[in-house]
Formats: C-alpha cells, sequence, structure tokens
C-alpha cells in the first residue's frame, strides 16, 4: 500500500501544525490576558466553524439557540448514529484520517478509549476554570492526568421505579434495602403468578455495572503506572451472589429489558419495577402509556450496613470531547461549556430527555423544579428529588476501562452464560475481570490486578 | 370449457397456498404495525390493530426533520438506482468479453473476480473509508454511490449466460456482415443477455439498497442518508424516545412497499426476458 | 488464495476458449480492453484497494504503553492477529456454529427453493404470477428490517405465532439456546427462497417444452418429470444457488446481530463475521477485525471451491 507513508506523514504534519498552533493560542492567551479571555467568542464578521457530531434528539435546537447569541462562532451540528452502534468508530476513523469534527458526544465510558487512541484535545488551558460549575464526579470522568479534555453534559442516576398502585395493593412498601427488595420479589410471586419484580437484565452491560458500583468497590483505578483490575472484588461478588439468589429462587424475570417483551410487560403489570437511570422515565411513559398515575420512584435499594446512602449512574453519562486535530479548540470548548450549563441549553436537552444534568446549580432549570408531563404520571410525585439525592451520591472515584466496548461485550456474554445455566454469576464477574486483563495487555498497557 | 379439477391440482395449490400464507404473513404484521402507536405495537395482538392511526404515522413520518424521510427514500433509489444502472453495464461488458473474446491472463482476471465475492463486506467499510479520505469524498454523494458500482457477481453471471446463450456462429455472422464489435455487443449480444442483465441489475440494487454500513461509515449529513441508516437511526433512538418505534416501523413499512412495488414493476421485464420464445401452458 | 484458483483453470480455460476462437486474427483488439477495462478499474480501485488496505492492516497492531495518556504507537505485528484470532476460543466456537448452520440451512433453502420452482412449473398450476410475487417479496425487505419484523414475531409476548402454536401445543421457544439457530435459519429461508426459485424458474422455463411432451407421450406422470427430466437439467442453477447459500451463510451476520438485543442465547462474536464486526465498530480494534475478514474470506473461499470440485468431479461440470 503505496499510500499508507504520505497519509501518515500528512498526518504527522497535521499534529504537529495543530499542536504549534494550539501552543502559540496558548502563549496568546495566557500572556496578553487575562483568563477569562479564553472563552474565545471570534469575529462576529468572520465567524469560526465548529463541527459538532451528536446523536441526541432535538440537540438542534440548543444548538440554534447557540448560533443566535454566538455570532463569532458557527456549530454545524451533523446527527450521527449512536455511539456504541458505530458512531464512535466513525469518529475515531475521523480522527485517523484527520477529518473529524471539533466537538462530538462521548459517554464518560468511552472517554478513557478515545484517549488511549489519541483520539482527544486536551483542553485544559480553556476550560480548566469550569471546574467549579459541574458536580464533581461528573466534571472528572473527563479529567486525565491531571488535564481536561471533554465537557461532561449528563448522568443517568438510579433510582426504582415501581407500580405504586400494585405495591399497595399487595401490602409492599417501597424496598429500602436489598433485603427488603428480595422479600418484596418473594412477595409479588406469591400475591401474583404472573408478575415479577423486576427483569435480571443479563443483556444490559451498563445496568449490570451499576448495581456493582453502587456496592461500594472500584472495578478499575490506576496504580503508579498500571492499570488495576478490581471487578472480582468482595462487594461485586457480594452483588453476584444476591442476584444468583433471586435467579435461582426465580423471584425475577430473566428477560432482556427496553425489548419488545419488556415493554409489553411494563404495560400489563407482568413487570412492576425497574431500576433504571433518571431518564427512564420517558421510557416508561412512553411505552406504557395507560399506566399513567400508577408509578412512583424511590431511591435505589441500599446494602445492610452501609455508612452512607450510595448510587450509581447508568454507563456514567455522556460528554462533549473535544476531539484531536481541531483547529479551533478554544471555540469547540466555548460551545461545549455553554451547551452543558446555559440554563437555556440544559432545560432544552433536559426535554429532549437526556439525563441529569451535569451542573451542580439547577434552580435556574425549570422542568426539574416542576414538570406537567412527568410528574402525574408517577401520582403527582417530584421525581426529580429521588434522582438529585442520587446523583450527588455517585462514588467520584469510579473510573471507566480504556476497553469499555470490550467491557461491555464481556460481561454481557458471561452474564448470558450465567442466566443460561453455564456457570454462577460469581463465575461471570471473575471471566469478566480474565478478560479485561488480558484486552488490556493485548493493547500494551501495564495491568495489575487486586479483589 | 370447464376444466376438471383433479387431485393432483388441489395438492399443488394447497402447497402454493400455505407457501404464499408463509412468506406474506410477516408482510402482513409490518403493514398492520404501521398502523399502531408505540404502546400498541408492544400491547395488542400483532395481526390487528385496535385503534389505527396511520395517518398520524404517515403525517410524522414525513414530517418529521422538514421531510427527511422523503429525502432519504430518493438518495436510496438514487444510490441503488445509479449504482445498478452502472454495474449492470460494466458487468455486461467485462463478462461478455470474458465469454466471447480469449485473452491473455483472462483466467486469473475471473477467478480474481470470483475471489471477490467471498470477501465480507461488513469490514471493507472502514478501509473503503480511511482510502475515500485520502482523495477528500468521504460524506459526499459519490462516496456511496462509487462502491455501488462494481458487482463481482454480475461479471460472473454475465460471463456464465453470455458463453451459454450467445452462439458463436451468431457473432460470426454478424462480423462476416460487417457489424463492429460494439455493435455487436449492443446490439445483438444485450439482447440476448437481457434476462442476466435484469438479474444483476436486481441483485446490486437490493443489495445497496440493503447496505448498511458503507453509508454509516461514509456520511454525517442526514440528508444525505439512504433509508435503511436512517431508519436505524430512528431506531437508535428509541433508547430515549419510544414514539421513534412508530417512525421506524412505519418507515420500514413504507420503504418495503417502495421496494416490493419497484420489483414487481421489474419483474415484467425480467419475465418477459425469461419466458420470450417459450409458450407454457 | 490464488494458487488454488489457478490450479482450476486449464480445465476452465481450455473449455471456454474451445469455439470461441475468432477466425480473424488480424481484427483489432481494443474494443477488448474497452469492454473489460471499465469494470477492472473500478474493481481495482473500490474493491481490490480496500481488501489489500485490509489485509495490510491485519499485519500491524496499536500499542500502547504505561497508562496509554501518551498515543499509542502503530507496530509491525505479523501473524500475532492472525493467532490472536485463531487460538481465540470465541471465534473458533463461531466457525463451528456458522459450519454447523451451513449443514442445516443449505439442504433447507435448497430444496425450498427447488420445490417452489417445481410447483410453480407443473402443468397443475394457477395463478402462478401471483404466487411467484409473494414468494419473492420477502427478498425486498431489507435484512435489516426482516429480522427486525421475525424478531417481533418470536418474542412470545408480541406474537400472534407463539399464541398458535402455544394453543395447538407444539414448541414455541424460538429464542432459546437450542433453537436460536433454527430460528435464523428461518429468516433466511423467508427471505432468500423465492429469489432462488426464481433462478431456478429461469432454468426450468430455458428446457424446450418438447421434451416434456415426449415424455407425457410415454405416460410418465408430473412427479416422474420433474424427478428425471425438470431436476437434472436444473443442475447449473442449482449448483449456483447452492455456492451462494453457502457463502450467504459461513458470512451469517444481520440477522444475529439484530436478534441479539431479544434474546441471551447471542453473544457478541456468535458469528465470526459478528466478532469481527464486534472488533471494528465496537473495539475499534481494526487491525483485529481485518485478520478475522481474511480469515472468514479464506474460509469461505476453501469451502465453496472444494464443493465446486466435489460437484464437478462426480459429473460434468456444472459452471
Amino acid at each position: 500500500m503505496g499510500s499508507k507513508i504520505p497519509r501518515t506523514a500528512r498526518l504527522a504534519v497535521i499534529v504537529t501544525m495543530t499542536a504549534a498552533l494550539g501552543l502559540a493560542a496558548a502563549c496568546g492567551g495566557g500572556a496578553a490576558t487575562e483568563p477569562a479571555k479564553n472563552q474565545a467568542s471570534g469575529d462576529p464578521a468572520s465567524p469560526v466553524t465548529v463541527k459538532f457530531w451528536s446523536w441526541v434528539p432535538n440537540i438542534q435546537k440548543a444548538v440554534d439557540a447557540f448560533n443566535a447569541s454566538h455570532p463569532g462562532i458557527k456549530v454545524d451540528l451533523e446527527t450521527i448514529t449512536a455511539g456504541p452502534d458505530g458512531g464512535y468508530a466513525k469518529m475515531l476513523a475521523g480522527v485517523k484520517a484527520g477529518n473529524a469534527p471539533d466537538v462530538a458526544q462521548v459517554g464518560y465510558d468511552s472517554l478513557p478509549s478515545f484517549l488511549v487512541n489519541g483520539a482527544l484535545e486536551d483542553i485544559t488551558q480553556y476550560a480548566g476554570d469550569k471546574a467549579s460549575t459541574f458536580v464533581d464526579w461528573q466534571w472528572q470522568t473527563g479529567v486525565f492526568g491531571g488535564k481536561v479534555y471533554a465537557i461532561p453534559q449528563a448522568s443517568g442516576p438510579m433510582g426504582l421505579y415501581y407500580r405504586k398502585d400494585l405495591f399497595d395493593k399487595w401490602g409492599i412498601e417501597a424496598p429500602k434495602t436489598w433485603d427488603d427488595f428480595a422479600a418484596a420479589a418473594a412477595t409479588i410471586r406469591k400475591k401474583d403468578k404472573d408478575a415479577y419484580i423486576s427483569t435480571f437484565a443479563a443483556n444490559q452491560a451498563p445496568w449490570l455495572i451499576s448495581l456493582a458500583q453502587q456496592a461500594g468497590q472500584g472495578w478499575f483505578s490506576t496504580e503508579n503506572d498500571a492499570w488495576k483490575v478490581t471487578i472480582d472484588n468482595p462487594d461485586t461478588r457480594r452483588v453476584a451472589e444476591y442476584w444468583q439468589k433471586m435467579l435461582d429462587g426465580k423471584l425475577v424475570k430473566t428477560e432482556a429489558d427496553m425489548s419488545n417483551a419488556w415493554y409489553r410487560d411494563l404495560q400489563t403489570g407482568s413487570i412492576v419495577g425497574w431500576i433504571g437511570g433518571s431518564w427512564g422515565d420517558a421510557i416508561i411513559r412512553g411505552n406504557a402509556p395507560k399506566t399513567s398515575g400508577k408509578w412512583a420512584v424511590a431511591p435505589i435499594p441500599q446494602w445492610p450496613g452501609a455508612d452512607k446512602f450510595t448510587s450509581a449512574s447508568w454507563a456514567g453519562g455522556s460528554s462533549s470531547a473535544v476531539l484531536k486535530g481541531t483547529k479551533h479548540a478554544a471555540e469547540a470548548t466555548t460551545f461545549a461549556v455553554w451547551l452543558n450549563s446555559a440554563p437555556e441549553s440544559v432545560n432544552i436537552l433536559l426535554s429532549a430527555g437526556y439525563g441529569w444534568p451535569s451542573i451542580k446549580d439547577t434552580s435556574q432549570i425549570a422542568n426539574l423544579q416542576k414538570d406537567d408531563t412527568v410528574f402525574p404520571f408517577y401520582g403527582g410525585q417530584n421525581i426529580w428529588d429521588v434522582f438529585k439525592e442520587a446523583d450527588a451520591a455517585v462514588d467520584s472515584d469510579w473510573r471507566w476501562p480504556p476497553v469499555s466496548d470490550a467491557l461491555y461485550a464481556s460481561i454481557t456474554d458471561n452474564a448470558k452464560a450465567a442466566v443460561q445455566g453455564e456457570g454462577t454469576l460469581v463465575d461471570a464477574f471473575a471471566k469478566t475481570q480474565q478478560a479485561m486483563v488480558e484486552q488490556l495487555k493485548a493493547k500494551g498497557l501495564n495491568v495489575t490486578t487486586g479483589g | 370449457m370447464v376444466r376438471r379439477i383433479r387431485p393432483a391440482t388441489v395438492v399443488v395449490m394447497a402447497l402454493l397456498g400455505a407457501a404464499a400464507v408463509y412468506f406474506l404473513l410477516p408482510v402482513v404484521w409490518v403493514l398492520v404495525a404501521a398502523t399502531k402507536s408505540s404502546a400498541d405495537l408492544f400491547g395488542t395482538f400483532g395481526l390487528w390493530s385496535p385503534e389505527p392511526q396511520l395517518g398520524t404515522n404517515l403525517g410524522r413520518l414525513f414530517g418529521t426533520g422538514d421531510g427527511l424521510f422523503g429525502r432519504w427514500i430518493v438518495n436510496s433509489f438514487l444510490y441503488a438506482g445509479i449504482g445498478a444502472l452502472a454495474a449492470t453495464l460494466l458487468s455486461a461488458g467485462a463478462g461478455y468479453a470474458m465469454a466471447k473474446y480469449p485473452f491473455r491472463g483472462r483466467e486469473a482476471l475471473f477467478n480474481l473476480v470470483l475471489a471477490g465475492v467471498l470477501v465480507p463486506s461488513t469490514v471493507l467499510a472502514l478501509p473503503t473509508y480511511l482510502i475515500f479520505s485520502e482523495v477528500g469524498i468521504t460524506g459526499t454523494f459519490w462516496s456511496v454511490l462509487l462502491p455501488g458500482i462494481v458487482s463481482p457477481f454480475g461479471v460472473y453471471l454475465a460471463r456464465i449466460h453470455a458463453t451459454a446463450a450467445i452462439p458463436d456462429a451468431l457473432l460470426e455472422s454478424a462480423r462476416l456482415d460487417g457489424a463492429g464489435e460494439y455493435r455487436i455487443f449492443f446490439g445483438i449480444a444485450m439482447k440476448i443477455m437481457s434476462p442476466a442483465l435484469v438479474t444483476i441489475f436486481l441483485f446490486q440494487f437490493i443489495g445497496v439498497w440493503n447496505n448498511y454500513f458503507l453509508p454509516l461509515v461514509m456520511l454525517s449529513d442526514q440528508r444525505l442518508y439512504p433509508v435503511t441508516l436512517g431508519l436505524a437511526q430512528w431506531n437508535s433512538q428509541t433508547f430515549r424516545d419510544p414514539a421513534f418505534y412508530e417512525l421506524t416501523v412505519t418507515g420500514a413499512a413504507v420503504s418495503a412497499l417502495l421496494l416490493v412495488l419497484t420489483m414487481a414493476s421489474l419483474q415484467r421485464f425480467w419475465r418477459a426476458g425469461l419466458t420470450a420464445g417459450s409458450v407454457k401452458g | 488464495m490464488a494458487g488454488v484458483l489457478q490450479r482450476e483453470t486449464p480445465k476452465a480455460g481450455a473449455e471456454a476458449v474451445g469455439h470461441a476462437r475468432p477466425r480473424h486474427p488480424r481484427r483489432s483488439r481494443s474494443h477488448v480492453a474497452v469492454f473489460v477495462a471499465p469494470f477492472f478499474v473500478v474493481f481495482a480501485l473500490f474493491f481490490l484497494a480496500p481488501i489489500g488496505y485490509a489485509v495490510y492492516q491485519s499485519f500491524f497492531k496499536l500499542t500502547s504503553s504505561g497508562l496509554g495518556l501518551t498515543e499509542p504507537t502503530l507496530d509491525f505485528a505479523g501473524l500475532d492477529n492472525y493467532t490472536a484470532a485463531l487460538t481465540s476460543p470465541a471465534f473458533l466456537g463461531s466457525i463451528g456454529r456458522v459450519l454447523l448452520f451451513s449443514l442445516i440451512e443449505v439442504p433447507v433453502m435448497v430444496v425450498c427453493a427447488l420445490t417452489l420452482a417445481l410447483l410453480l412449473d407443473s402443468a397443475r398450476a394457477r395463478f402462478r404470477a401471483f404466487f411467484r410475487v409473494s414468494f419473492f417479496l420477502p427478498y425486498g425487505v431489507p435484512g435489516v428490517i426482516a429480522s427486525l419484523l421475525w424478531g417481533f414475531l418470536y418474542v412470545p409476548q408480541t406474537s400472534p405465532l407463539v399464541d398458535a402454536l402455544a394453543l395447538v401445543g407444539l414448541p414455541h421457544d424460538f429464542l432459546g439456546p437450542g433453537t436460536i439457530l433454527l430460528a435464523i435459519a428461518n429468516i433466511s429461508t423467508w427471505q432468500f427462497a423465492g429469489y432462488n426459485m426464481l433462478v431456478l424458474i429461469a432454468g426450468l422455463q430455458a428446457i424446450p417444452q418438447e421434451l416434456y411432451e415426449a415424455a407425457r407421450v410415454d405416460g410418465a406422470t408430473e412427479i416422474r418429470i420433474a424427478w428425471h427430466v425438470k431436476i437434472p437439467l436444473v443442475r447449473a442453477p442449482l449448483v449456483l444457488i447452492t455456492v451462494f447459500t453457502l457463502i450467504g451463510t459461513l458470512q451469517l451476520f444481520v440477522e444475529p446481530l439484530v436478534l441479539k438485543p431479544l434474546t441471551t442465547a447471542i453473544s457478541s462474536d456468535y458469528t465470526p463475521n459478528l466478532a469481527a464486526y464486534n472488533q471494528a465498530f465496537a473495539q475499534s480494534n481494526i487491525h483485529l477485525a481485518s485478520a478475522e475478514a481474511t480469515l472468514i474470506a479464506i474460509m469461505s473461499f476453501v469451502i465453496s471451491f472444494g464443493f465446486l470440485r466435489l460437484v464437478n468431479r462426480k459429473g460434468k461440470r456444472a459452471w
């Protein structure tokens, strides 16, 4: 392939050039003006064009609002396929080929693999002073080695959605602990032979991971110059044993969540609960509209003996990352910060169902105070109070690995096998740890394990 | 004259009828589903729509995003139609020449073409993207159209058909009559090969229409999407907004229906080509 | 790859050239290039170049170091990616699975297509056009949509089919680990049987009617005619659809991809093609993906050419 060499060479030139430009901009910005000036606003006469890739429904409205209020920068939105369905592959290929967008939608769980693929731009100098605007754990997902690479957008703090009418009818309280949850599950099986408290969604890696995240010890961390893998740890084993018992006792269904079957079961009351992310309200409302007014949301059940309330976030959440090779890192950052923190934009994203905002101060977000499409469905409950508390209780030490796609594939494959009766869930997590160690090693990274 | 119905006829018709039910049932299902709301889609019997809202669904389908769906349909027809037409012509030329003119390296080339049929196209999408971005045509109409004009299967089929169906004597006599090679090809060979050419066109048309990964990696402007990619993208948004189920299913029904109508109209061609010269009772 | 092909050539060459030798060797031969070149130019650009690039990629791998916070380096890996693929139990398992799938699906498909073709071609059939279009219709439904659709029909909660089967006491768990392969086979059969049937009908209609008349005059039944006259005469199209079904089954991809979210029985490397897709699109490892894709191509190649050799040895050349 003769084309290979010139292409790499050209890429190298582009990379060096952008690096040099970035450096010049940094020097100029730092020397001549105060930090606030780092927020590039561009020249209205000849606006800088920033290309933005996202798959969030209706995000165009937020982009339009930005363009209207920032005459010096013109953001071009291109709606792409969701990251895990090929969007990420496209972004990485774009970076490789030198025609990636300036800003892209990247999940918290995928930022490390983007970093390891050399696809993120260091925007510390433009965004470093924004940390205090955002919820700490969400901000930290875009920070590696003290450098900022992405601006957090939204998370999916977990709560327990349940059919309050049926729980009341059967005389069950919303479970506060996992023991309560198991007891409630058993009662439901006795009261109605067709009903289950929930499904065990072996297909849903982010769900399985959240359960483990909530239980305590993390799965990945960095120690010296190595990734430490601790999936097979006592807290996760406790989660595995718990759900294995639920499976053995046939206290939960085993169908896939967010599947045809599951939607149907939500409608018919065959499944009366779901431990899901904050954005899940739209899924229940949209797929089971006839159950309006019958649902409620409770905090995620707690492990007995926990010293403080803990929660987790479904697949972390999603960020606006600035991609390597951009010629407008400053403008790109200005846009990313505005998109995810300006009350006008956050309101739009929230009503598009994109999850819990990443900003600390949500007092300006009208829909969080009162939402006439959401609250009536939950019998008038302000469900956002539950998720606000949950988002504040997410562990800020949780780290995603640079191989989260492999993690997702591996954990669902192993959990599916366990549900089919090949080994137990405890084995499934142990096998996943083994697979992750091999994955990281294959990439040439340093790996240690613990547990 | 009234024909007597014989037991054999009953058996044949019963078998054909059962097969028709098997092939048509899912199509009926999707047409029914297109009239449902997302909730009814999961909550009601598959072959009956209690509260049909076809009008609402169609309105939303063609209204969303300034008529994006309409554009996708047009794009698909352009990608598949132009691509298949060009592929058919190129394959016809190559296949005919390989059947009728011996030349050095002919068999090696033919084997290369055959090997091309065996390569899984899914994985070719990314390398093609990297090569195209060298030339700077990623994200354009051309990036999806151009790969669609290659049909190794078409060359294979054209060669087999030309070898079997075009008598050498016919070519010889045409030459003796003073016809040039190009006139022979366009005036005689193409006509004889027409059933094969319709097959190639059909095959390639469907192949391009169904291609998902190539446009997925090539395109980022929604207005250039073919309908499969657009529907897949809507489908991936059902995760956050269940109303997209209605759009996806209704869109699938409409696009399948359009494609079937296209096929049915082409089928007349292809039957004409086939049955020419043989009268059946 | 080329080696195996070359060995086939003398036979094919000799036969094809046979009587086609031109009687006017001094005529200009530029037209041959005009006919052949356009295809091969685009073939080289849009087919061979990406293949070459993929094969080239398969010999490299990205290596990071330490925590991976610095940009990874692209290193020559020799056959490492191939060894990795061929020593992975999951990838080998997926190969075994598609081989099993081929064993089921190919005979089913050929028998279905042939039966339908013979029924439609029989003198007893009425409403031919209606049936032909009905059988062919699924071919016009894109694979992704076909699988989505059958997905709905397989899931107990949404399927009239499952209700009906349960009612008469037939097995109706389509998405269990034991039946999922059959569920996939059903989708492929539904989609492509009509197309293959048309290929066979084309062959049947090319048979001169006099042959049937002669047989009928001799008192042969329709079934005997079908078996002794029609089938032997459509041998070439039969071999053709067999080979294409074989290749299609070995490269099985869309159906399991779409059914995956509906069942616990399909893993992310259920078939070789799915494994390669997963490496390329989900895990961004285009190098391992390219190696796996190359292996899939080689496998399809060896098996389909092996089959053709077998067929050709047993009888006269079919193609």
